[in-house]
């Protein structure tokens, strides 16, 4: 007994230490990430005075949203001072478009692939799937081309189809692969109740799709939003989204480098997405694990 | 309601034939199931004739109507699957109006026809949840109710009862087939379980590797199957085989099963004219283990010719009602049914009857009955 006792003990310490330790490391590591955002943060609600007074590190002294609201307003991206708000729209209206037509798209597809066998289906999926493999650059050339003879060559609806097209591969594997996990029967069903393909897509589909939908979403928001290089190869001047915007205010300033307003714009351009995985991040890890288990 | 004929109907995916030649024909308010192990093509039959999947060759017909071309939707059948198949976003009540509602049916007649359904079934107050509110028993009904609801020429069951539990099962068989007695309306039901192919066909096709083995009603199948394989897929315990040689015995016909020791001759006193081409040749002697039984004389039922020989018991198996006792036969298990207070003890030897009017001989390399 005395034994055991003992030996419970030692490892009752260990598992202290052991547990210790491991609180440590994911301290640091979340330290280690959180520490450019706490920095960015700190500095852009700081006045430039304090910015070149003090350090890097340091908490602001005074708290400024003069940054912020310069950003939103009136920094100059390139030789327009009119702040990135405008830019900001152009984003909006790229990206809702954007997201919902891919996303309406890959469902569409991802049903046709999966309850309406055609023959040669596997092929279609499989030549989508190596859609998602292809790097940016390799489309740069042709598809400014294929803008150029639609006539949409450096506009929003011209970067709205790019991001479409592109993003359909992601989207049309999003929902092939949840919709492989919704019995057969259930369409055979409504074939036989004298449902037709868009009535079963519209009455019994779409309405259980609502995880795979907001996984979707928040994929095809984060990338468009995110995207830089489509958006600065098809969309020049005052059609540009924010990142390219965002790019041009911090480069393009003369003078006095304006830590404190690039900051800001730099997050306000990275809020949206934020919120976006905030309000509905939790169902984002739901959807890509459902079908995984029966449910 | 409506007569189904099968004319020659063939379904083939690429190279691999899944039907071969399929004749069936069943009358208005008939109870036609569709038996056989898995993969032996019932379920793509069924299919066919709901029109899900298109068949390759041959007719199919509907009353006097050919259907082979006209949408599923337009055949007038209805379906419940093995997975109920219920929308799991609507209720029960949008459920089972879905159909009528996409016919254009009124409002009106919408409400009247899920409460007439409703009260049959006794789903009344489920009407209102959603499908994953129910118990699997009470999906099993709504199911039904969506077929029903639509009244339509045939119904279709595709092994409706195999996601459930014992018990419910056996309820819910009864309830089926009272149903069917009430509405007397055509079914064709799909199944891999012989018990409930019997006890709920008016005729049963077995079905076995895309081929029907025998379309039959269900006492012909037991007493006089076609082949060994349907012998031996219908009834529990299956039938008994046994490698056997005819012999003709001054004119009286017997079959001949040589056993180390003590060979068995069991005497057939009014055999088949059929049996005569095999005298001399070797058959399969098959017989059903409740005609292998217990020591009994022919006087105790008139029909009846017992024969009796001797055999040392292996097994007993005990389920209540009767006893299953396990005798070997020149190396095969034999199973006998025994009433239980004549059960033998493991390991004595025991005096058997058997009741040679109710064998069946087949031909050992054909394996079809003769």
């Amino acid at each position: 007994m005395a034994d055991i006792q003992t030996y419970s003990q030692d490892a009752g310490w260990k598992n202290v230490v052991l547990r210790g330790l491991l609180y440590l490391v994911l301290i640091l590591f979340a330290i280690y990430y959180l520490f450019p955002l706490i920095v960015m943060i700190s500095t852009s609600l700081k006045s430039l005075d304090e910015i070149r007074e003090g350090s890097l590190i340091s908490l602001p002294r005074v708290i400024t949203f003069d940054a912020w609201n310069y950003a939103w307003n009136e920094a100059c991206v390139g030789v327009e001072c009119t702040g990135i708000k405008i830019y900001f729209w152009n984003s909006v209206k790229m990206a809702v478009p954007a997201v919902l037509i891919s996303t309406f798209l890959g469902a569409i597809n991802g049903y046709a692939l999966t309850k309406f066998r055609f023959k040669g289906a596997n092929i279609v999926f499989a030549l989508l799937l190596f859609g998602c493999f292809i790097p940016f650059q390799v489309v740069l050339l042709p598809m400014s081309q294929v803008l150029g003879k639609l006539g949409l060559a450096s506009s929003t609806p011209g970067l709205v189809m790019v991001h479409v097209v592109y993003g359909l591969c992601f989207t049309t594997l999003f929902f092939r692969n949840y919709y492989v996990s919704i019995p057969d029967e259930l369409v055979k069903a409504a074939t036989i109740d004298g449902a037709g393909f868009f009535t079963i897509f519209w009455r019994i589909i779409l309405p259980i799709s609502t995880p795979i939908i907001v996984v979707s979403v928040i994929w095809q928001f984060t990338q468009i939003w995110n995207d830089f290089l489509f958006g600065a190869s098809f969309a020049s001047g005052a059609n540009a989204p924010m990142t390219v915007a965002l790019n041009n205010i911090v480069n393009t300033t003369t003078g006095v480098k304006q830590y404190n307003v690039d900051m800001a714009a730099a997050l306000l351009t990275g809020l949206p997405t934020l919120l976006v995985y905030v309000l509905a991040g939790k169902y984002f890890v739901r959807g890509l694990t459902a079908g995984s288990v029966k449910g | 309601m409506a007569s189904l004929t099968l004319d020659k109907v063939r379904k083939a995916f690429g190279p691999v034939e899944v039907l071969k030649e399929i004749n069936l024909s069943i009358d208005d308010g008939e109870f036609l199931v569709l038996v056989g192990p898995s993969g032996c093509g019932k379920s793509t039959l069924l299919n066919l004739i709901a029109g899900l999947e298109t068949s390759t060759d041959g007719e199919i017909r509907i009353g006097d109507r050919v259907i082979n071309d006209v949408h599923p939707k337009d055949r007038n059948i209805a379906m419940v699957f093995q997975s109920y198949a219920l929308y799991p976003n609507m209720t029960v009540r949008k459920n089972i109006t879905f159909g009528l509602e996409i016919r254009g049916v009124s409002n009106a007649e919408r409400d009247k026809a899920v409460a007439d359904v409703a009260k049959l079934l006794q789903i009344e107050p489920l009407l209102d949840r959603k499908p994953a509110q129910l118990s699997g028993g009470q999906r099993q009904r709504v199911a039904m109710g969506r077929a029903l609801v639509r009244d339509p020429d045939i119904f279709l069951f595709d092994e409706p009862l195999s996601n459930l539990d014992a018990k419910l099962r056996v309820d819910m068989r009864t309830e089926i087939k009272k149903l069917h007695q009430r509405l007397g309306s055509t079914i064709v039901y799909v199944t891999h379980d012989q018990i409930e192919a019997m006890t709920l066909a008016s005729r049963i096709a077995v079905m076995k590797g895309g081929i029907l083995q025998q379309f039959d009603t269900p006492q012909n199948i037991y007493e006089r199957p076609n082949n060994m394989f349907v012998a031996g897929f219908i009834g529990s315990p299956s039938m008994n085989f046994m490698d056997a040689t005819l012999r003709d015995e001054n004119g009286t016909l017997s079959v001949h099963i040589d056993r180390e020791g003590s060979p068995i001759s069991l005497p057939l006193f009014e055999a088949p004219e059929s049996y005569r081409a095999y005298a001399g040749k070797k058959v399969v002697f098959g017989i059903r283990p409740e005609a292998l039984t217990h020591k009994r004389s022919s006087s105790d039922s008139a029909d009846s010719q017992y024969v009796n020989f001797d055999s040392k018991v292996e097994v007993i198996e005990p389920t209540g009602a009767d006893t299953m006792t396990v005798i070997e036969i020149a190396g095969k298990e034999i199973v006998a049914r025994v009433r239980p207070d004549r059960a033998p003890t493991p390991g004595e030897s025991m005096t058997f009857s058997a009741d040679m009017s109710q064998i069946s001989l087949f031909d050992p390399d054909s394996e079809l009955r003769i």
